[in-house]
This record gives C-alpha cells, structure tokens and sequence, in this order.
C-alpha cells in the first residue's frame, strides 16, 4: 500500500488528478472513519474529508515519504482537532504533518497493517490504558481531564498512555511476525 | 516538565508526544529533550510506529452506513478536476504569445492562496482563518463566493479572448466588460499612500475616480475595475491618500487608452 501511494503521490505532484481519484478510493474510508470517530457527526465528518483531501492535492510536497495512511491520519486529526476546538475548549496536541520520517519509525512491515488488526491489538489492552489512549487521540480530551473524570493522577495517566503503546507496539510486532 | 525532572517522568511525556496529544508547547520541550537524550529518542522510536497506528483502527468498513455519502467524491473531484484545467491552462498559457511571465506568476501565487483558503490548511499562518470557516458557515460560504470571484479573474485575465493593452510596469486587461489592471514591479507606496486607479469614460472629459489597492510583496497588483471596459476609453494609476481621492493628486504612474 505504501509504494502504491507514494507513486501516486509522486502523479499527484504532477497534477494528475486520476492518480489523485486512485488516492481517494483507497483512503476515503480511513479519513472518514478517522473524522467520524472525532467528530461523532456525519456531516463535520464529510467536511474534514473534504479539506484533508483537498489538502493532499494542494500540498503533495508535506507528505514526505514513509507509511501514506499514517501520514494521512495525522493531517486528519489535526484538522478534526481544529474543528473541536471550535467547538469547545480541547487538547493543543497536534501532530506534525510535515516532518521528515525518522530513521526506524515507519517500518514497512507496519505499513500494511490494516485497520482491523490495529482493532484486534487495541481490544487486547486493558481498559485503563486503552480508554486514555483513545479519549486523548480521538476525543482529543486533555490529560488533566482525563485524570479528572477518572479520579487518578495525572501521572498515573501518562504511565497507563505509554504502557499502553508500548503493549501495542508488542501485539502488533507479534502479529507482522507470525 | 523540566529536564532535571525523573527520568521516567520524560519518558511518559515522550509516549503522549508520539501519539500526538500533547499541547504544543510541551511537544517543543520534549522534541527539544529528545535531541539530546539518546534514551528518549529510542523510546521514541520504538512508540512512535505504534501510536501512529493508532488512527487506523477507526477506518470505516464497507457499509454504507459508516461511509461518506455518495456526493462526497464527485463534489472533491469537481474541485480537483477544475484546478488540474487551471494548472494546465498555465502551462498552456506558457506557449502562448504576449503572456508576461510576472502575471502568470501572479495568477499562480493567487491560485495557491485561493485553493490554501479553500482547504482550510492547518498551518498556524492560517489557524485564524481555519477557525472562523469551522465556526460559520456563512463565511464558508461567503469564503466559496469569493473562492468563485478569484478563478472567475484569473481565468478571465489568462482567456485568449481577452484584450491586453500595454503600459510601463504594467498593463490593463478587457475581457468584454470586464476591465482588470495588472501590475508588476511596483513599489509599496509611502505610509498613508495607496495606488488608486481612475477611469476616463467614453465621450468624458474628467477621470472617475477607481478603486485603491496596494501592491503584495512582490510588487504585483491584479485589480478588478467596477466599470464596463466596452465604455472606457483610458485607464490610469496613480499614488493617492489612505481612502482615495476624488481627483488625482498626483502624476499617474500608469496610463494605458483602450484602443
């Protein structure tokens, strides 16, 4: 999935717009589902659609190589985080769109991993480090207000966050393994 | 958060960096920390494909239900598909004779700042903006009107229907009633100066007083007069106060007849 994308964006950069259409089918859905998740309204959802994929036809160059999808999620989100923040006060947390990948952390193998497996691993978490992860990426809910509706430190937050990711990162090394 | 803090302290702020949720500032001390610690960088690493994925896991299925509706993809191709045949029509353009390399610049810096607008981009020049589009759909709207108005310009400008008529550091443009002027290379006027561009009507004796504008940073200006260019036999430019002027005040830095 990974070439595929980067050679349609390299057409994208070129002004191809069927290479752009080839883009849309293969992740209308993920920016969809992404936005639809966040924003938890049709609508809103369609509208950040629009202006991610409008965005990767305007600005090809900030896309910089590496794993397309995740590069797209993250657009994504940070439009999505926008719109919630026009709704009310959210999390500043943003994640940069148009940094260089650094050395180890697209790995080929979890570029094509597929939604479904990335659900299977987050339903192994347990529930304390899985909910703070998806409340603060989806919901885009600061920490403080996480440890506030959950009655634990903020400490114990972050710790659960990264014992979280790190337990991700196991299950899905297992999965690209076996 | 500080660097003299514990270390496994960092190390957790280094998580929520990778997954993204940490408020701006943070992420700068923590980019900042990670520069110089090998330990962070590594955990860093090793999270970061992780909670890249993350986002993943919420791509819709196939039903229709969780799907876009069906009108989402004709309605970005159609924007798509209308600024690919503007891109081709500067190249085209790029052929064709008499075409100034200063407005086809212009007509490009124009378009990248139209479709900017139009995308709501995330950059932080542009949050305000962003902002604003998310919160009201009438200056969404008003927005896509305006959106409209610049293409229908530069498209009007750039037809090889269109009349130029040559002046210094510029030229004015018809495009059956429509009348723009296009300059290039002119120097921002003093403070509380604007350009201001007059018309001469058919059959009148006195210059009408025009819009003001002020060049970017480029020296570049494309404006559009409200007059009908069929009706007007002279166009000119000339330095005038804040707000205008009734009658030039000034000597015309610009003066093209229409014939």
């Amino acid at each position: 999935m990974t070439e595929d994308a980067g050679v349609l964006m390299e057409r994208v950069r070129a002004r191809n717009a069927d290479a752009f259409e080839a883009l849309y089918d293969a992740h209308h859905r993920l920016v969809y589902g992404v936005a639809l998740r966040m924003l938890g309204d049709a609508p809103g959802a369609e509208d950040v659609t629009q202006a991610v994929f409008v965005k990767v036809w305007t600005s090809p160059e900030l896309f910089r190589g590496g794993n397309f999808g995740a590069w797209i999620v993250r657009v994504t989100r940070n439009r999505a985080l926008d719109v919630l923040r026009s709704r009310a006060t959210r999390n500043e947390g943003e994640l940069p769109e148009g940094l260089p990948e650094t050395e180890g952390i697209e790995e080929a193998a979890f570029a094509r991993i597929d939604a479904q497996l990335v659900r299977s691993a987050l339903a192994e978490l347990p529930g304390e480090q899985r909910e703070p992860i998806e409340l603060g990426f989806f919901n885009g809910i600061t920490h403080e207000e996480i440890a506030r509706r959950s009655g634990i430190p903020l400490g114990t937050v972050k710790t659960r966050i990264r014992s979280g990711l790190r337990k991700l990162r196991s299950v899905l090394d297992q999965a690209v393994t076996a | 958060m500080s660097d003299q803090q514990p270390y496994h302290d960092m190390l957790d702020d280094v998580a929520l960096y990778a997954l993204g949720t940490l408020p701006a500032a943070d992420a700068q001390r923590v980019r900042d920390h990670m520069a110089t610690c090998a330990e962070c960088r590594a955990e860093y690493a090793a999270l970061a494909p992780a909670a890249a994925l993350v986002g993943v896991s919420a791509e819709t299925e196939g039903d229709l239900k969780n799907c876009p509706s069906a009108l989402l993809k004709p309605r970005i191709m159609r924007e798509i598909r209308a600024s690919a045949a503007t891109s081709s029509a500067l190249r085209t353009s790029s052929r064709a004779p008499v075409w100034p390399a200063y407005l086809v610049a212009a007509a490009c810096f124009a378009i990248a700042i139209i479709t900017s607008l139009y995308n709501v981009t995330l950059s932080s020049q542009l949050r305000d903006v962003q902002n604003k589009l998310a919160a009201s759909t009438t200056r969404s709207s008003q927005l896509a009107s305006n959106l409209a108005d610049e293409r229908s310009t530069i498209s009007e400008i750039m037809s090889s229907e269109s009349k130029h008529f040559t002046g210094s550091d510029g030229e004015v443009v018809t495009h059956g009633e429509k009348l723009y002027v296009a300059m290039h290379d002119l120097p921002l006027p003093p403070k509380g100066k604007v350009y201001q561009a007059w018309t001469l009507a058919k059959g009148a004796k006195d210059m009408a007083p025009s819009v003001t504008f002020v060049p970017d940073s480029r020296g570049v200006a494309i404006v559009s007069l409200p007059v009908d260019a069929r009706l007007t036999n002279t166009v000119a430019v000339s330095v005038e106060p804040e707000g205008g002027s009734k009658a030039p005040t000034s000597k015309p830095v610009l003066v093209v007849p229409l014939n």
